[in-house]
């Protein structure tokens, strides 16, 4: 970004809780800050919640770098009483502190200007005092840290994590590098677990904890009495241990029928265009390559806007309000229970809500949690979360073609089977899940311009992504009608497409390209029999569409989705997971058959 | 003193000890609690469900499993 005519690379980095990391996002954090070596930190703050906040800030203060305190979120903080001297807690830290209040843009540009200020400057921030007997142990440790030893930020940083560590790999490797750096290490630790009688990074730890709370109590003032209102009000019925869960069931049932509601009308609307478009080109070119590839590429454009927008964009909409209201959160305090039943906890919620977004980045937020087994399981069931593209066709498809009350039913079937995958995966995994740990943030009023950035991200990514999918496979599958190619692959796949799952011939093609993505099989379809949306149900019948439906919702992971899987849990369990997909998938349908005849 | 999970609510607790193994105290402590916090119940879900404490100094809200707040011994504050 340019601020006053220098340019500067801003890169955000996963909310950290402490330099020492216990899930895979920390880690990410505490990689960059090692390796990329930044000219500047800015610490984001939240102001009302200080204490918690500022023993971040006291760890980052020890890399003795470059950096800014952001207090963000004062008017919270207002909000609850909490009067905060700036200058007082500025120079408490010995950084630079302004106050921000992001969500409505104050405080940036100043903000900005301090950090270019700063990274002039090179002002780098200098460590605080601990208790005596601590810093001590401290310095003990720093003098035997021998010349040329690789140390972390600088030595005094080193010799503190040296002293908070506790993994044994660790004190192997010490061992190897410089045997009286290791004795020093050992000695100290016996000394402050002897004075403290408590483990030598719990003790570090306290240090922080009593500074934060003493640099909080010098620089701050507490209005007692003075609670949020509203927010307590409304946390008091949406957590409610019995309200609670009638509202979340109505917030489920009202974005699906709002989605709906919105969208039907509209898909109704703007596929009159293309289907006229495609009966004018029929008739002008007849049967030739150049009508099979405009045909294809007038299926693939009229496919994206007409079906696929007019669901995801409400869906985009809502998922993001949810967000950032801070409702996801206490979805995971209420879901806790049940997601035990599945042998995970509550905070693999997250995960799970964004898979009904999409299941891409639904799979790379599980790096929230702590415990590789919740990771794998967790990964597992995310594909068979609709994501958006699924929903699109449960709700064009069934809801269209059936009634919003099919469409309903089939949801609740598809959370069911997620509940007793999940209970069935656990059972294969001998540990247990570690217990639900889950900060829930205070409840804010959303911020429209913040959710409409969240939309407009997600749109781009289908815009430059998914779409031009959707336009070349039906441009493909286009050119494969005209070769008669499209014919060879439906006999190929005759066997499973007619006989296993009872569907036409022609849609042997359509069901391989989902793997693709799945609205194309929706498009492709169409193409494929030949008939335009309205008159879907002449050439299929009730049963054929469910089983389709079903058939394209679980079978294998989208390709995105794989490739993700691949990357983030690693191959063998991508390929699990494809065989678990397709498995279910195939028994689902020919449940289905048997259930519907 | 009790474990937070037989803790009444709305009532001020100092958290006097941690039982169970480091590396659950080392997530507790990365999210803030430490011993002699004074915390308060806000709730508690249905069955064995998870319990809502609030830091009363921070005033900020964790989501707590049931087996681990059986594992943080409080003591009850009178005021």
């Amino acid at each position: 970004m340019n601020v006053s005519g220098r340019v500067i690379n801003i890169i955000d980095l996963p909310g950290t809780y402490s330099l020492n990391p216990s899930d895979d996002a920390e880690k990410v954090a505490l990689r960059h800050l090692f390796l990329e070596k930044p000219d500047l930190i800015i610490n984001v703050v939240d102001a009302s919640i200080l204490t918690r906040s500022l023993e971040m800030t006291l760890e980052l203060i020890e890399l003795q770098q470059p950096m800014i305190v952001a207090l963000n979120m004062t008017d919270l903080a207002e909000k609850k009483g909490i009067e905060i001297n700036i200058e007082e807690l500025q120079r408490q830290l010995g950084v630079p502190v302004v106050a921000t209040i992001a969500s409505h843009g104050r405080g940036i540009k100043r903000l900005l200007e301090t950090a270019l200020l700063c990274m002039e400057e090179r002002r780098c921030a200098s460590h605080l005092r601990w208790s005596k007997d601590v810093e001590d142990r401290i310095h003990d440790v720093e003098r035997a840290i021998p010349e040329g030893f690789q140390v972390v930020a600088n030595r005094r940083f080193t010799a503190i994590k040296s002293i908070e560590i506790e993994k044994r790999s660790f004190f192997r490797m010490l061992e190897e590098v410089s045997l009286p750096l290791k004795e020093a290490v050992d000695k100290a630790r016996r000394e402050l677990e002897q004075r403290h009688n408590a483990p030598a990074y719990e003790v570090i730890a306290a240090e922080r904890h009593h500074l934060a709370m003493k640099i909080f109590e010098e620089s701050c003032r507490v209005r007692r009495g003075k609670r949020i209102g509203w927010q307590d009000r409304v946390d008091d019925v949406i957590m409610h241990p019995l309200l609670g869960y009638p509202i979340l069931a109505l917030v489920f049932v009202g974005i699906f029928f709002v989605i709906f509601q919105v969208a039907s009308p509209l898909e109704e609307f703007l596929l009159k265009p293309f289907g006229a478009l495609r009966i004018f080109l029929g008739e002008g070119l007849g049967d030739g390559i150049l009508f099979h590839v405009l045909d294809g590429l007038t299926q693939g454009i009229g496919g994206g806007l007409a079906i696929v927008l007019p669901y995801f964009i409400p869906l985009l909409f809502l998922m993001s309000l949810l967000e950032d209201v801070g409702y996801l959160a206490r979805v995971g305090f209420l879901l806790d229970i049940f997601m035990h039943r599945m042998g995970l906890h509550g905070k693999s919620i997250s995960p799970f809500i964004l898979g009904f977004g999409c299941n891409v980045p639904a799979i790379s937020a599980t790096r929230i949690l702590e415990s590789r087994r919740d990771r794998i399981i967790t990964s597992l069931l995310i594909p068979f979360i609709p994501c958006s593209a699924r929903t699109t066709i449960i709700l064009a498809l069934v809801a269209f073609f059936l009634g919003p009350w099919w469409a309903m039913g089939f949801y609740l079937f598809n959370l069911l089977l997620v509940a007793v995958l999940g209970r069935t995966l656990s059972a294969f995994f001998k540990t247990a899940s570690p217990g639900l740990l889950l900060e829930i943030p205070s409840l804010k009023a959303p911020s429209l311009p913040n959710v409409g950035r969240k939309i407009y991200i997600q749109l781009k990514a289908f815009v430059q992504f998914a779409w031009p999918i959707l336009i070349a496979g039906s441009v493909v599958l286009g050119v494969m009608q005209f070769a008669g190619l499209d014919r060879v692959v439906n006999t190929l796949l005759a066997p499973l497409v007619e006989s296993v799952l009872g569907l036409p011939r022609e849609l042997g093609v359509t069901l391989t390209f989902g793997f693709l993505r799945k609205e194309l099989s929706l498009i492709m379809m169409l193409q494929s029999l030949g008939v335009d949306y309205r008159n879907l149900m002449t050439v299929i019948n009730r049963e054929q569409l469910v089983v389709f439906t079903v058939f394209i919702n679980f079978f294998i992971p989208c390709l995105s989705t794989f490739a993700i899987l691949w990357k983030e849990i690693g191959r063998r369990w991508a390929f699990v997971s494809v065989a678990l997909n397709t498995s279910i998938a195939i028994l689902l349908s020919l449940l289905a058959r048997l259930l519907i005849n | 003193m009790i474990s937070l999970s037989q803790a009444p609510q709305d009532k001020q607790l100092k958290i006097v000890e941690f039982q169970g193994g480091h590396g659950l105290r080392r997530r507790l402590m990365a999210l803030g609690l430490h011993k002699n916090d004074i915390v308060e119940l806000d709730s508690r879900s249905i069955l064995r469900g998870p319990l809502l404490i609030r830091h009363v100094n921070s005033d900020s809200s964790l989501a707590l499993g049931r087996g681990i707040a059986n594992k943080i011994i409080v003591e009850i504050l009178d005021k």
